[in-house]
């Protein structure tokens, strides 16, 4: 096998507000390198083919594809994956919150890609119509729910946004 | 401290309490767990659907630095039993699945050969490197192919390439059908599909060679029945294996298997003495993960005038693929067919043949809504076909012909009895909710502006935690729980089924807790490890809520009588004259707070003294359900499309659902599961197909020739209920997993022909209804025979 592929390539990245210094191989996936190296098993992998968004991670405010990218790519980049929206089942993200009271998961194997795609869709459209939702999570596959509960979720989670909101302020 | 009542759990519309740790990221799936010292497994998989296999050679694999083991199929020949998934019938005959093929590969995909390395990566190019010289034979890509005079036969000792064979009938089909006023036939196919959760396979393998336990991880639906095969392939005790289901990221039926893959990852665990982790790609998923779905009907129907189903006389033929999985066997599907298909109509002449057949296909499984899909779809064509052949409303015709009320229990012409239902309700329901008649009217409104709007109307009966008796090599009758009250009160309920998305945590906490009169939080339910249950069966068939729910209702009504006799005599009062109302035991009508069920626990364990002696310090109780042949749902449904016949599209405009699931545990679950199902239901109908070419080489490996519906594919199900208790199970419970899986296939081929009606009359008789299928119908109903002549016409 070629010795390139084996030769570390040194990258320097923020994960969830957490600086990190790695050697990775340049053909490690960045999906691998959350799951493996940095141990945050809630990006999952559906398909490895970019087409189901389980692995869906925000990458400097970008929802991303962590299947397509590499962990060497990412030097100098900012990552944001589930693990970084809530660390008490008591303080949820809205988002999740309203998934978790809306019935928005079953297995739930989908649901950090859906969440942080959810969560990507409000902070740009704060309040998303039924269509707009289903059309924002178009690439992203729930095998479960039937999608229904999930937009149900989403709406609700832009109220909850909203009302949040301070007041005066564009949320 | 105020002393409030606690409202009943059942029924109620409870937050599903197993959420955070899927919310949050923090689920432990088979890819998540990290064990000391694991390597990673990649098998080698067969090119060819169909041939020999001359040699193997493993040693430029064993050179790639970081490759650890290497095992073919002619290393475990001898040493691992193959599996032998028998059915009892005299049209059966038998085979073997070997885990890694040994001499004779019978699908692509088949596993061959298997490397170990450090990491999966270095897995993948050892298994890159692994030489398999390989004599390609005649491959079997299809039920004509395989039913060839010539064609080679594929398992050892066969008369034909068959699994198994089978009739049934029932009355007397031939008088009725030579007195019928009527008599149509109908043929039908469904294609090949599956159902593909969004977690693969996996499993993970780790043998402890000084307790000389196996360990297996795997994501599976049925970890105890995993555990016993495992045990039989390996020739050892199942006290020294262990199968553990951690969370699993769906289920479907495709994980209700043992996958050879596995034993083989156990053989590599118990050689290397690492723990040895498979994790599949969506690539072998396709390939190998057991299909289903590929189902071939003729069916003759007699009727009379009045629109009356007088006799069905059915041949149905399933392409089992290569092997008799475990523990389903490959009669399955068709034997099931045997018995189902007259659903919930008051046929009383039945005939049906049977067939399963072997081709070079990756074998067939279970998956959700069991052959019941397909022969709904029957049975439903069936019904509008009478209705067409005497110009009558389809609903007209389904009144005339289901199962009344006063009927129930209604033993059908294949001997099922079906407990209770609301066949008619239903169906009146749902044309209420849809406001048929105005839908009708919408309908006709609409073709005037040459839109092509089409309606679709299904009423099904479906049984759920079947059973069979006879036939089977295992009888899946019960499961079981297991419940404990520790001295503070709280209650661990352990199940022998498992839980992936159907939300147990709460709903089998909720039936607990109006037995024990406890917090839903003084509740955990646990499952998946087969060494902390007791034995239990699985999760699959629409069963859990009723067996394990049953199971539980059982044990935790024990363990309230045990804490109400003690409880009873720490008062000094009669046992019968105490009652357990909001976690406390009281004398009934004596207006005293009595004692908290924490206080007669913390009595019973740590004070042994106060009690006779010879009273068992111990409030657990093990119970289990057996629900005979299990118990019948119900549903109709309602659907509004339209079709364009230039680009084949359909597009739902409507879905309404009218089910009865008995009583309901959680609403908001029992709609989750029916939104599922029906959009399972509907990839079936419209986008999921494994397409096999003619040399057996599938050419649907991805989610990007494999459609799985997005949200934008489905509409908003409109859904209500009925709640007609079940007269076989406690709490009235009947199963929903699977329902909404069972109407699709037949509602959209029946609204997809009423809409292109205005063209011209087809009979829409093969899914998934791809924009090629629908144009080509769109072609048929016009006289016209291909799209060539559609477009210079
Ligand atoms: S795993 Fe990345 S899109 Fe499916
Ligand atoms: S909840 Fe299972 S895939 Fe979405």
């Amino acid at each position: 096998m070629d010795d390139v592929l084996r030769q570390g390539v040194e990258i320097r990245l923020t994960v969830n507000g957490r600086k990190h210094r790695e050697v990775v191989e340049p053909r490690l996936l960045l999906a691998d390198f959350l799951r493996q190296r940095l141990g945050l098993t809630g990006t999952h992998l559906g398909c490895e083919q970019g087409v189901c968004g389980s692995c869906t991670v925000v990458v400097d405010g970008e929802t991303m594809r962590s299947c397509l990218l590499f962990a060497a790519q990412m030097d100098g980049s900012g990552v944001e994956t589930i693990e970084g929206l809530a660390d008490d089942p008591d303080r949820l993200h809205p988002v999740q919150q309203a998934f978790w009271d809306h019935h928005g998961l079953q297995c739930g194997f989908c649901t950090p890609g859906m969440v942080l795609t959810a969560k990507a869709l409000l902070e740009e459209n704060p309040e998303p119509s039924g269509a707009e939702i289903r059309e924002a999570l178009a690439g992203n596959i729930c095998r479960c729910t039937g999608y229904v509960f999930i937009v149900d979720s989403v709406k609700a989670a832009a109220e909850t946004m909203a009302s949040n909101a301070p007041r005066g302020e564009s949320p | 401290m105020s002393y409030r009542k606690q409202p009943k759990l059942l029924g109620a519309r409870v937050r599903r309490v197993e959420d955070p740790r899927f919310l949050m990221g923090k689920a432990r799936y088979i890819e998540d767990i990290e064990l000391p010292g694991m390597i990673d497994a990649a098998f080698v998989r067969s090119p060819f659907a169909h041939a020999e296999i001359l040699s193997v050679d493993v040693s430029e694999a064993l050179a790639v630095p970081g490759v650890i083991a290497a095992l073919h199929g002619q290393d475990l020949s001898g040493r691992v039993k193959p599996t032998v998934c028998d059915a009892i019938s005299d049209g059966w005959q038998s085979s073997e699945f070997p885990a890694l093929a040994i001499d004779r590969v019978r699908y692509a995909g088949e596993a061959v050969a298997v490397i170990a390395a450090d990491n999966r990566y270095l897995a993948e190019d050892g298994a890159a490197l692994v030489d398999v010289d390989y004599e390609p034979l005649t491959p079997l890509a299809s039920v004509e192919a395989a039913q060839e005079p010539t064609a080679p036969l594929l398992h050892k000792g066969w008369k034909g390439n068959y699994f198994y064979r089978d009739r049934h009938a029932g009355g007397d089909p031939d008088l009725a059908f030579s007195n019928a006023d009527g008599v149509l036939e109908i043929e039908l196919a469904t294609r090949r599909h599956g159902g593909i959760p969004m977690e693969g396979r996996g499993c993970i393998a780790v043998y402890d060679p000084i307790e000389r336990v196996l360990t297996l991880w795997s994501s599976t639906q049925i970890p105890h029945l995993i555990r016993s095969e495992l045990a039989n392939c390996l020739g050892l005790p199942e006290n020294r294996v262990r199968v553990i289901a951690p969370d699993v990221g769906g289920g479907f039926g495709p994980k209700s298997h043992l996958n050879p893959e596995e034993v083989a990852a156990c053989v590599l665990a118990m050689d290397t003495r690492r723990p040895v982790r498979w994790i599949e790609d969506r690539r072998e998923h396709m390939l190998a993960c057991f299909h289903s779905r590929e189902h071939y009907h003729k069916a003759r129907v007699a009727y009379s005038e009045e629109g009356e189903v007088l006799a069905l006389s059915a041949e149905v033929t399933v392409d089992c693929g290569a092997y008799s999985v475990y523990p389903w066997t490959a009669a399955l599907d068709p034997g099931m067919s045997l018995f189902i298909m007259p659903g919930p109509y008051r046929i009383r002449n039945f005939r049906c043949e049977t067939l399963a057949v072997a081709t070079n296909k990756c074998p067939y499984g279970a998956y959700r809504g069991v052959a019941r899909s397909a022969n709904c779809l029957t049975i439903e064509r069936a019904m509008d076909a009478v209705a067409d052949a005497l110009g009558m409303d389809p609903v007209e015709v389904r009144k005339r012909n289901l199962i009344r009320d006063e009927e129930f229990p209604y033993t059908s012409v294949s001997g099922f009895v079906y407990d209770d239902t609301s066949l008619i309700e239903s169906l009146d329901k749902v044309c209420a909710e849809a406001d048929y008649e105005g839908m009708r009217e919408r309908q006709r409104l609409a073709r005037e502006k040459g839109r092509l709007l089409g309606i679709g109307v299904v009423t099904f009966i479906e049984q759920t935690a079947p059973a069979v008796d006879e036939g089977v090599p295992i009888n899946f009758r019960y499961d079981s729980a297991l419940v404990r009250l520790d001295p503070s009160g709280s209650a661990t309920v352990q199940l022998g089924t498992h839980s992936h998305g159907q939300g147990h945590e709460t709903t089998i906490a909720q039936i607990v807790a109006d037995q024990l009169t406890i917090p839903l939080d003084q509740i955990r339910i646990l499952y998946g490890d087969t060494q902390q249950t007791a034995q239990g069966i699985g999760t699959f068939a629409s069963r859990t809520a009723v067996v394990a729910g049953g199971a539980a209702h059982i044990a935790s009504g024990q363990v309230r009588d045990m804490l109400a006799e003690r409880g009873a005599h720490l008062m000094e009062a009669a046992a019968e004259d105490v009652e357990l109302v909001d976690g406390r035991v009281t004398v009934r009508g004596s207006g005293t707070r009595g004692l908290s069920v924490a206080e007669v626990a913390r009595a019973t364990y740590y004070h042994p003294e106060l009690f006779p002696f010879g009273w068992s310090p111990l409030l657990e109780a093990a119970g289990t359900f057996d629900a005979g042949h299990g118990t019948y749902a119900n549903a109709s449904q309602i659907v509004l499309v339209e079709v364009d016949p230039e680009t084949g599209a359909v597009e739902i405009l409507e879905y309404h659902i009218v089910e009865d699931c008995g009583r309901m545990i959680n609403p908001t679950i029992v709609e989750g599961q029916i939104h599922g199902g029906v959009a399972q239901g509907i990839g079936g109908a419209f986008f999921e197909e494994l397409i096999y070419d003619e040399q057996g080489q599938l050419l649907t490996t991805s989610f990007m020739d494999y459609l799985i519906p997005g949200p934008t594919e489905l509409p908003d199900f409109r859904i209500s209920h009925l709640e007609t208790p079940s007269p076989t199970s406690p709490n009235g419970i009947k199963g929903v997993g699977e329902g909404g899986a069972v109407a699709p296939y037949a509602i959209m081929a029946a609204a997809v022909q009423d809409a292109i009606r205005p063209i011209g009359n087809v009979f829409v008789n093969e899914l998934p209804l791809t924009p090629e299928r629908v144009l080509g119908f769109v072609d048929r109903a016009a006289g016209r025979t291909d799209r060539e002549a559609r477009r210079s016409g």
